[in-house]
């Protein structure tokens, strides 16, 4: 396999008043799936598109190994790409499809068809190599079109939110299949999306944009325990805000006294942000009197929403076991678990 | 009952209305077909006018001269259409209106206008060959042949089409010739057949601009033998027909086919 490294470095673009992208690094390991997420308009899509030389930078360059391929145009990439839909060739069968970058590569018929039923059986679709993709429902048609990017043995694969369209039981099987064939052909991949639940759930790193910018690039993990910013923060799972006053590097949260995290606040009001997870719900004991307004069963867990005395409004995560006397109307009493909090300007 | 009593009601209305305009049509088709067989008098029918057709001594180098012109137009059509509806597509999707509206023109300007200006703006050596008149026909065929591009392109998303075809390697050339064409092949069949159909029978440019097609011949035979003339008319318009249904035949078997499989 003929996978490598992805440099991007000070990739800059812009669309009238709008900056795409500014000064946009970014670094791929051999055979790492970088995930970069955020909300529509934060250049990720622009990001993918002048990796595959499908759109133009203003400036900076796209490093393949030790390649500078900044002006090699697309079809000399080597990139695969799948798309968000629509992208199979309606005139042609499945397998032509999939063999379409061999035939590109002047592979003989025999040999670029072997290798089109070799990637769709790896996808579980050689039954329907004969069919034309309109015969396909979505999540074939998706599965087709990963073949046909992987065909060729791309040095990159490119994901271009290539799972928006379909059903939710469909997304995920078929991410968890993306996920299997990129780890067992080891294919560098950059996968782009607006749904942080994909990214985290098959990324090796995530890096969260806006404005054209890169906020953080981690884990998974760390992304979500340690976010950089209150942005990624808000933008990965789901984060209470609290507003509070900062005093000696202590916050006052449900009355307790809790350490801040270190930041560019120093002292005043502050927002504290605290995962649901971390909230504890009790019926008696310290903390903060709060009502119970919702409790939604999501199986193993419970998600608890409540009203403080002060009117504001926390969601709380708990095992379901441990919730089960709790309805909505109950009183009780919240707490902050966790010893440090993350906080950020108001 | 009372929608289906309503749509059935609407269903009887259009068949009607379609069956008047068959009749409307069909109606001084079928005088003149009949009138062209005539031979001598109301009562005898033959294929006389036909026969004399074939004697006359322009009517091949005619035929071939306006055949000529068509494929040229046909040629020129693709080689500028094609290419310039798809990069609207792909390209200037913001522009397409304003395309749109420039393509009726040829329908707007009168034909006298189009002969002493835009067939004049065309080069020299251009306008002193027959091929003059196929580049005026390209113009006139465009209200139709646009809409029938832009239709076609607007049912597929030739934007992402065009993308994964440069992602999997294919450079321009091959984008043109094995993904944007194949895909649209319908429509750009049905531009060029357009533009055949236009050729055929375009008249009032050809006598403006002093060239003798078939069409301007026929018009002179006619002054001589008005059987001929009619059989004439017939013949050419039974082939047009014959070229019209075979392709849609075509193309619906080719759907089919693809359903089946």
């Amino acid at each position: 396999m003929s996978s490598n490294t992805l440099q991007l470095k000070g990739l800059s673009r812009r669309f009238g008043n709008v900056l795409a992208l500014d000064d946009f690094h970014l670094s791929l390991g051999v055979g790492e799936l970088v995930a970069l997420l955020g909300p529509s308009g934060c250049g990720k899509t622009t990001a993918l598109r002048i990796v595959a030389g499908l759109e133009k930078e203003d400036s900076g360059q796209v490093i393949l190994g030790d390649r500078d391929i900044t002006n090699v145009p697309a079809h000399q990439r080597n990139m695969g790409m799948v798309f968000q839909a629509y992208s199979l060739f309606p005139n042609l069968t499945v397998e032509e499809n999939v063999a379409f970058g061999l035939q590109m590569r002047k592979v003989d018929k025999e040999k670029r068809l072997k290798k089109a039923h070799e990637l769709l059986d790896l996808v579980g679709l050689d039954s329907q190599s004969k069919r034309y993709p309109h015969q396909l429902s979505g999540g074939q048609q998706q599965r087709v079109a990963l073949a046909r990017a992987l065909a060729f043995q791309p040095d990159v694969l490119l994901l271009d939110e290539p799972l928006s369209a379909l059903d939710a039981q469909v997304r995920t099987n078929l991410r968890e299949e993306i996920r299997r064939l990129q780890l067992s052909l080891g294919t560098t991949t950059l996968f782009v999306t607006h749904d942080q639940e994909e990214a985290m759930a098959i990324s090796d790193r995530v890096g969260v944009m806006s404005h054209g910018k890169l906020e953080q690039i981690a884990s998974p993990d760390t992304l979500y325990n340690e976010p950089a910013t209150a942005f990624v923060a808000g933008f990965v799972g789901t984060m209470n805000r609290v507003i509070t006053q900062l005093k000696n590097g202590k916050v006052s949260i449900f009355g307790q006294a809790v350490s801040a995290k270190p930041s560019d606040v120093t002292e005043g009001e502050v927002i504290a942000l605290i995962r649901p997870e971390k909230v504890s719900v009790k019926t008696s004991g310290a903390g903060a009197n709060a009502t119970v307004l919702t409790r939604s069963f999501l199986g193993a867990s419970s998600q608890i929403t409540c009203r403080t005395t002060d009117g504001s409004i926390i969601q709380a995560l708990t095992g379901s076991h441990e919730s089960g006397e709790l309805h909505p109307g109950s009183q009780v009493m919240l707490e902050v678990t966790s010893d440090e909090v993350l906080i950020s300007h108001v | 009952m009372a929608a289906l009593k309503k749509r059935s009601i609407t269903q009887s209305i259009s068949g009607l209305l379609l069956l008047l305009i068959g009749v409307l049509i069909a109606l001084p088709l079928v005088g003149a077909a009949e009138f062209s067989l005539r031979d001598g008098g109301r009562d005898k029918h033959s294929f006389k006018s036909y026969a004399w057709i074939f004697q006359q001594a322009d009517f091949i180098t005619n035929a071939v001269t306006t055949i000529e012109i068509a494929v040229v137009a046909v040629l020129v059509t693709f080689i500028l259409m094609v290419p310039t509806v798809a990069w609207l597509h792909i390209y200037g999707k913001r522009y397409i209106k304003f395309v749109e509206v420039l393509t009726v023109l040829p329908l707007i300007i009168p034909v006298v206008a189009l002969a002493t200006g835009a067939a004049l703006a065309l080069p020299a050596w251009l306008q002193s060959t027959k091929y003059v008149l196929s580049m005026m026909y390209v113009v006139l065929a465009m209200p139709f042949t646009f809409r029938a591009l832009d239709i076609g392109m607007r049912g597929v998303q030739l934007e992402i089409l065009v993308a994964a075809g440069r992602n999997l390697g294919a450079p321009w050339r091959a984008v043109i010739l094995k993904v944007i064409t194949p895909v649209i092949l319908p429509s750009i069949f049905a531009a060029l057949f357009l533009t055949v159909a236009l050729s055929l029978g375009e008249f009032t440019l050809a006598q403006l601009l002093h060239w003798t097609t078939f069409p301007t011949w026929v018009a002179v035979a006619a002054q001589g033998n008005i059987l001929g003339a009619t059989a004439l008319s017939v013949g050419s318009l039974l082939t047009a027909w014959v070229l019209l249904f075979s392709f849609t035949f075509f193309d619906r078997k080719k759907t089919n086919h693809q359903e089946e499989e």
